[in-house]
């Protein structure tokens, strides 16, 4: 009777002790990121990035700027014609054979409003 | 607060092709603590501190990194390597702000708490310290080691510096006179040496012991001896446990009042260089030979980072591990130091 019951706890003992050893691992929410294998990473989107670099210009003030400079190249240019006539009112000018950067228009009428200055060569 | 024994799962950082020699974490920024590591593959990585997700990679090296440091608020980072230069980068964009050409190979760096200095150390036996602010300046060098240096860094607030070389030293230099100031003589090299500023406790390694030292006046505090050869120990911030890893792949953990070892982890495939506790005590990172990093609880089963608690109660399967548990251990059939359990949270 006490072999059987020795027996007993023997296996009870190696019963509980395998037990044991499947001792619940901490659940992980997910694995760590990897790195990506197309960029060195330090994501410009990153709030960090964001909070620490501020975009200098946003893209509406970065697109006026563009459009003022190219204005600006714009008056740079002197533009050449054969002045024909004006009108009454000095509004329109009536031109011939005017260079322009895009090329030359044989003929013309230019508005006066958007004429900042013109001289006449004699 | 779980009750019952959970089993440390260990977060795995990959990424790296060659073993990691050094890691170092930021203090803790308004975006959390961020971690570097020093690879021999030559491509430091930066990663966020508290999930080991990966944020860039430092590329600009031409050998391996043996040392990387980042600054207080994560804002630059700090490499050494094999290719005769230390490196200033820009740890928010990744961009290379600075190289700074040596004689040898450079093993170790560090910036002071403003950021405005680097101090290096490598194969060329000297220490140097550059000005962030005038890098074209020629560095300031102190001369005495006689053979390379493997670690070197600020303490007693950036007053003195304190170096550990294969000549089986480690010195105390004042900043401002240059001049050595104590030196500790050991009969084996050092493997590893950590700064804890508060408190000036300087935590070294050498053989199988983890020794603890008072910074200021290199005075023994206390040594502890490790089952396995040292490479690597860090002190908890609140001074309660240390860990340490090295030539057995495993980790261990240390009560530091007791010196008793309380839980050894198995899980790297190679030696462990590098191991840290994060700036809040709640993990600690390990660089292997295995080209890994891996991030490890210092309560565990504590719900922090990619770590979820599970309440017991919830799970039918919990409560029983929980009343087998509690039956071997008052039939004393469980070994308290085994890797496969660790003690019950509550200290039980």
């Amino acid at each position: 009777m006490i072999s059987s019951f020795s027996e007993q706890e023997k296996v009870q003992k190696q019963k509980s002790k395998q037990r044991l050893n499947m001792a619940t691992p901490v659940t992980v929410l997910r694995l760590p990121k990897g790195p990506d294998p197309n960029s060195r990473g330090f994501d410009p989107k990153s709030p960090r990035f964001i909070a620490l670099y501020p975009e200098q210009l946003p893209r509406e003030q970065h697109a006026r700027s563009v459009l003022r400079e190219s204005f600006l190249r714009c008056l740079l240019t002197m533009v050449e014609a054969t002045f024909r006539a004006s009108d009454i009112d000095v509004l329109n000018f009536q031109v011939s054979d005017l260079h322009t950067p895009i090329g030359v228009q044989k003929e013309a009428l230019i508005r006066c409003q958007d004429v900042i200055s013109f001289t006449f060569d004699a | 607060q779980p009750t019952m024994a959970m089993r440390q799962t260990p977060l795995t950082c990959s990424g790296h092709t060659r073993p990691v020699v050094d890691l170092a974490f930021s203090g803790i920024t308004p975006y959390g603590y961020f971690l570097i590591s020093a690879c021999k593959d030559g491509k430091p990585m930066m990663r966020q501190g508290d999930t080991g997700d990966w944020i860039g990679t430092f590329l600009g090296h031409k050998g391996a990194v043996w040392g990387a440091t980042l600054n207080t608020d994560a804002t630059k980072a700090a490499t050494a390597a094999a290719d005769f230069t230390a490196k200033v980068w820009d740890a928010v964009s990744g961009d290379e702000v600075l190289t700074l050409a040596h004689k040898h190979i450079v093993k170790t760096v560090t910036f002071t708490q403003d950021s405005n200095c680097l101090l290096t150390g490598g194969n060329d036996k000297l220490l140097r310290i550059y000005d962030l602010s005038n890098p074209e300046a020629a560095p300031q060098e102190i001369a005495g080691h006689t053979s390379a240096i493997k670690k070197a860094l600020w303490c007693n607030n950036d007053k003195q510096i304190l170096s550990a070389a294969d000549d089986k030293t480690i010195r105390l230099w004042d900043r401002s006179s240059m001049e050595q100031v104590k030196m500790l003589t050991f009969e084996t090299s050092v493997s590893s040496m950590e700064y804890v500023p508060d408190g000036e406790v300087l935590v070294i390694t050498y053989g199988r012991t983890v020794a603890f030292y008072n910074a200021l006046s290199l005075d023994l505090i206390k040594a502890v001896e490790a089952p396995a050869p040292i490479n690597s120990a860090s002190l908890h911030p609140e001074k309660d446990f240390f860990v340490a890893g090295g030539e057995d792949f495993k980790l261990y953990k240390f009560d530091y009042s007791t010196k008793e070892e309380l839980e050894s982890y198995k899980g790297h495939f190679g030696p462990v260089h590098c191991v840290r506790f994060s700036p809040d005590g709640e993990l600690y990172a390990s660089g292997s030979e295995d080209g890994t990093l891996r991030l490890w609880q210092t309560a565990v089963g504590k719900t922090y980072g990619l770590w979820k608690c599970v309440l017991p109660g919830n799970n039918f399967c919990h409560s029983l591990m929980k009343s087998y548990l509690e039956q071997a251990i008052w039939h004393r059939e469980v070994d308290l130091s085994s890797d496969e359990i660790c003690p019950l949270v509550d200290g039980k």
